[in-house]
């Protein structure tokens, strides 16, 4: 393969050009309620190619890699195009060539065990879920594991083979009261590890479950501004969709107002607030030793003490700033070009205890994790999982339907305590942007309060 | 395809082999200039079997060498669900045109003299603005056989563009937004995106507070998606069977206001999802959802009619809520084209009837919060002030929220009389309601 990859490579006639074959074995298990909806084993396999020519892109994707020569051609054929009709023109950041295997070792390899046990231990999960009384009308149990391998290689002679794995596990209870009031708890889990990953679930099942019904009887929130405590799940949600997403150099890289909004140096919150998007961290889910242009990670620093100290870049943007890409290049698939994205992004510890976060805390939300989030540049929107009240200082009742919304800015300065407590979550889910969805990514942070959300409410 | 067939045949009841393949060339343009253009052509194979009354599945990449394919799909119907249901039989039916010989013969040229066109006006409106275009074309086919004697192949054309504006200032940033997508390029229609957006854009310094309080809404074409998400998961025959719809059980009550009718039609002309047969092959069809405010039913795949005992509505789709899906998912219940009966005031009528309240154009936030429940509540991503029947300015840092079937059933203003493809495929006039709650620090 490497030979004839190299040579399609040479004759591409373009200015740089680059070939990603990937191929993939993927397994799934799903029930839904008393039935088990789906149990597969697939494969797929392709490839993408991008040339740049006189500073247009062209990209061809293909399934069958047998005339590689014929599509680097295409994209070439396609770059020739952009470039005639364009006055940006793309350059590159210098990086060093790499040859490199990355290859992954799992405890225990979920490629070996057998589909029907993975059928079974869903089974087993899904029973408790639906054990916990006759007010649970349904539930999901949904295992998916993938194992890929990429092989890249440029027109610069970098050629790398990478290993990547991915396991997943989501677990769902819908509870109903017979009438209109239907609520749902869910608990979503996602390594770059092995099958031990996903056993064990079964406290965690019946939690769902029973959080399900208790949530059928719970307040809903009355509409406000409030002081929200939010748990470690839910905050970093929050700092990956409502900042992160600010510091992918490929949003801003071409406006001077958006460059001025995300200058660096620039204050974003207090000085215990720093941010980190690492590339590496043993079993998690964000993890890019090279990214999908070949970059070796670089740990990027977002926030330091309070002051937006760092972006996150490909070749192309890191060459636009005058700085050195981070290894953030990232797809979800052959079927995409890489696009500037997050990895493994964090709040890191600060000194409060949860205790003393709730401490004066005279009316107040404890919102934790998050069942879906929304952004629209400085606007976004989070629905809570569940919620608890906060009244003179203590935790007290669950309370449900808590949207929070609000301008990120104006929210990343309200943070005032930062607990010492982080934890990191590979959801079963995924990163969303440009039409590139799920990309496996984990969102960490301590438990952080933050002063005056907008909470929507009826 | 028919080898495939042939070759599972002996091994069990019954056999599926679903073939999917797209050419298509999306053509990007990135803060007002042309950055990249795509040749992206992708095809794949799905099996689904049935043994011992199991169903089984499986998919691949690889055309040339289906054995892998085949024996994990049978693997896996040793211990998969009961599949209760036959595959189809017959798929013939009067298809509508889902093939515009137009959208073929469109040059990546044209296309980026077409973007090129709305970016240009897009920057006179705005200098500073950031403007991303992304539009493309392409055919998708899609080839069913099966065991019960079925084959049927269509071939259609898609061709979509979507704008997006933002306008950074300091301590504000104002997002815009439009996309239109269709099977005939002639239902593409740029100019009328940028007509809208160009007047927004000069909303843009004005922006005045809301009180928080219940307040009319009127939704535009494009905002009605943050009732319309939560109205059509009610009608998801899936939802519906497993108890998590509302809806179970209502067929022939009247649930909400009698100006409200709702059809699925998968054969309506000019339908962006419009198609002979849907992914299992069963032929599209109409599907009353609502006639004049009573419940008339809802629309099923193959699997989950034969469970609820209601026959399919040509709804199996291998999609998911965030597009996608090809060939590599199982098909699930999902709309076709949804089309909600036009009233008799135009748009324009409706907001000169509202003393104060607002005007949505788009939410942040979609299918966040409780919506088997009806429920929604959003950020408004792009929304107006309207004072004295007028447009005043556009609101930031605001919420609504409601339920859906209370607001259609007590709170139900009026429809407007101009209905638009929007939302990928739902066909809808504004909705004017009252007594939506509003939260806002603004």
């Amino acid at each position: 393969m490497k030979g004839t990859i190299r040579k399609a490579l040479e004759r591409s006639g373009a200015d740089y050009a680059e070939v990603r074959l990937e191929r993939e074995v993927r397994t799934q298990v799903l029930f839904r309620k008393d039935r088990l909806e789906n149990v597969e084993s697939s494969s797929d396999a392709g490839g993408i190619v991008r040339a740049l020519v006189d500073g247009g892109w062209g990209f061809a994707v293909f399934n069958d890699p047998s005339n590689l020569e014929q599509k680097v051609k295409e994209a070439t054929g396609a770059a020739r195009l952009v470039a005639a009709r364009t006055k940006e023109k793309v350059e590159l950041a210098v990086v060093p060539v790499v040859e490199k295997e990355v290859r992954a070792t799992l405890r225990k390899d979920y490629r070996k065990v057998r589909l029907e046990e993975k059928k079974d231990l869903l089974e087993s999960y899904n029973r408790i879920l639906l054990g916990e009384g006759s007010k649970v009308v349904s539930t999901v149990a949904r295992y998916t594991d993938s194992f890929r391998e990429v092989t890249f290689a440029n027109s610069e002679g970098t050629y790398l083979v990478q290993e990547v794995p991915d396991v997943t596990l989501m677990l769902a209870a819908m509870a109903s009261d017979g009438g209109a009031n239907i609520q749902q708890a869910f608990e979503s889990f996602g390594e770059a590890a092995g099958y031990e990953a996903v056993q064990g679930f079964e406290e965690k099942a019946r939690v769902v479950a029973k959080r399900a019904v208790d949530l059928l009887s719970a307040r809903s929130v009355a509409g406000g501004q409030y002081t929200v405590v939010l748990d470690p799940g839910l905050a970093g949600v929050f700092i990956h969709e409502a900042f992160g997403h600010f510091c992918e150099a490929d949003f801003l890289f071409k406006n001077e107002r958006l460059m001025k909004l995300m200058e660096l140096g620039t204050e974003f919150g207090v000085k215990g607030l720093s941010v980190v998007d690492e590339g590496y961290l043993p079993g998690l889910r964000g993890n890019v030793p090279y990214d999908d242009e070949g970059v070796e990670r670089k740990k990027a620093h977002l926030i330091k003490k309070g002051v937006l100290s760092g972006l996150l870049h490909s070749r192309e943007t890191a060459r636009k700033m005058g700085v050195e890409p981070t290894g953030n290049a990232r797809a979800i698939s052959y079927e995409h070009p890489p696009i500037v994205r997050m990895r493994n992004t964090y709040i890191e510890d600060g000194q409060s205890t949860f205790q003393e976060m709730l401490k004066g805390v005279d009316r107040g939300l404890y919102a934790v994790e998050a069942y879906g989030g929304q952004t629209a540049l400085e606007q976004f929107s989070f629905s809570a999982a569940y919620a608890h009240e906060i009244v003179r200082g203590e935790v007290g009742e669950l309370v449900r339907d808590v949207v929070l919304t609000g301008n990120v800015f104006e929210t990343l300065r309200a943070i005032d305590r930062i607990g010492n407590d982080r934890e990191m979550k590979g959801g079963a889910g995924g990163c969303g942007k440009g039409g590139q969805y799920p990309l496996p990514v984990t969102d960490g942070s301590p438990h952080i309060r933050i002063q005056n959300v907008t909470i929507g409410g009826h | 395809m028919k080898d495939i067939l042939d070759r599972v045949r002996k091994e069990v009841d019954q056999a599926e082999v679903y073939h999917h393949r797209t050419r298509g060339v999306p053509i990007v343009f990135h803060s007002g200039a042309l950055e990249s253009i795509k040749i992206h052509e992708a095809e794949g194979l799905a099996l689904r079997v049935v043994k011992g009354g199991r169903l089984g599945f499986s998919t691949t990449t690889d055309l040339a060498d289906p054995r892998g394919m085949i024996a994990s799909a049978v693997a896996a119907a040793a211990f998969g669900d009961e599949a209760g249901f036959r595959f189809p039989s017959d798929g013939a039916r009067r298809a509508p045109a889902v093939r515009d010989e137009a959208v073929l013969k469109l040059k990546d040229e044209d296309l980026i003299d077409r973007a090129e066109r709305a970016v240009r006006r897009l920057q006179e409106a705005a200098p500073e603005a950031e403007v991303n275009v992304t539009l493309g074309k392409g055919t998708e086919t899609v080839e069913i056989a099966n065991t019960s004697g079925l084959t049927v192949l269509e071939e259609r054309t898609l061709i979509g563009a979507g704008i997006e504006v933002a306008l950074a200032r300091e301590g504000d940033i104002y997002v815009l937004g439009g996309e239109t997508q269709g099977r005939f390029a002639s239902d593409i229609d740029l100019e009328r995106i940028v007509d809208r957006l160009v007047d927004y854009l000069s909303l843009a310094d004005r922006i005045v507070s809301v009180p928080s309080k219940p307040l009319p809404v009127v939704f535009t074409p494009r905002g009605t998606i943050a009732l319309l998400m939560p109205l059509l998961a009610g009608f998801n025959g899936k939802s519906v069977l497993l108890g998590t719809s509302p809806l179970k059980g209502r067929i022939g009550e009247q649930v909400v206001d009698r100006r409200v009718t709702l059809v699925d039609d998968g054969t309506v002309l000019r339908g962006p999802r419009s198609a002979g047969f849907d992914d299992e092959g069963t032929p599209t069809a109409r599907t009353a959802l609502l006639e004049g405010g009573v419940v008339k039913g809802f629309v099923y795949d193959l699997r989950t009619a034969a469970r609820a005992k209601a026959a399919p509505t040509g709804n199996g789709y291998k999609t998911s809520a965030f597009g996608g899906g090809g060939f590599r998912s199982l098909p699930g219940v999902f709309t076709s084209n949804t089309v909600l009966s036009p009233g008799k005031e135009t748009e324009e009528a409706l907001i000169a009837g509202i003393q104060e309240g607002l005007l949505v154009e788009a939410v942040l936030g979609l299918g966040q919060g409780n919506i088997q429940a009806g429920e929604f509540s959003n950020n408004v991503a792009i929304g107006f002030k309207i004072e004295k029947g007028k447009v005043v300015g556009r609101v930031k840092n605001t919420m609504i929220a409601g339920n859906v079937y209370d607001l259609l059933k007590d709170h139900l203003l009026a429809l407007a009389s101009e209905p638009e493809w929007t939302s990928g495929s739902i066909q809808t006039p504004a909705i004017a309601v009252d007594g939506v709650s509003v939260t806002s620090d603004g």
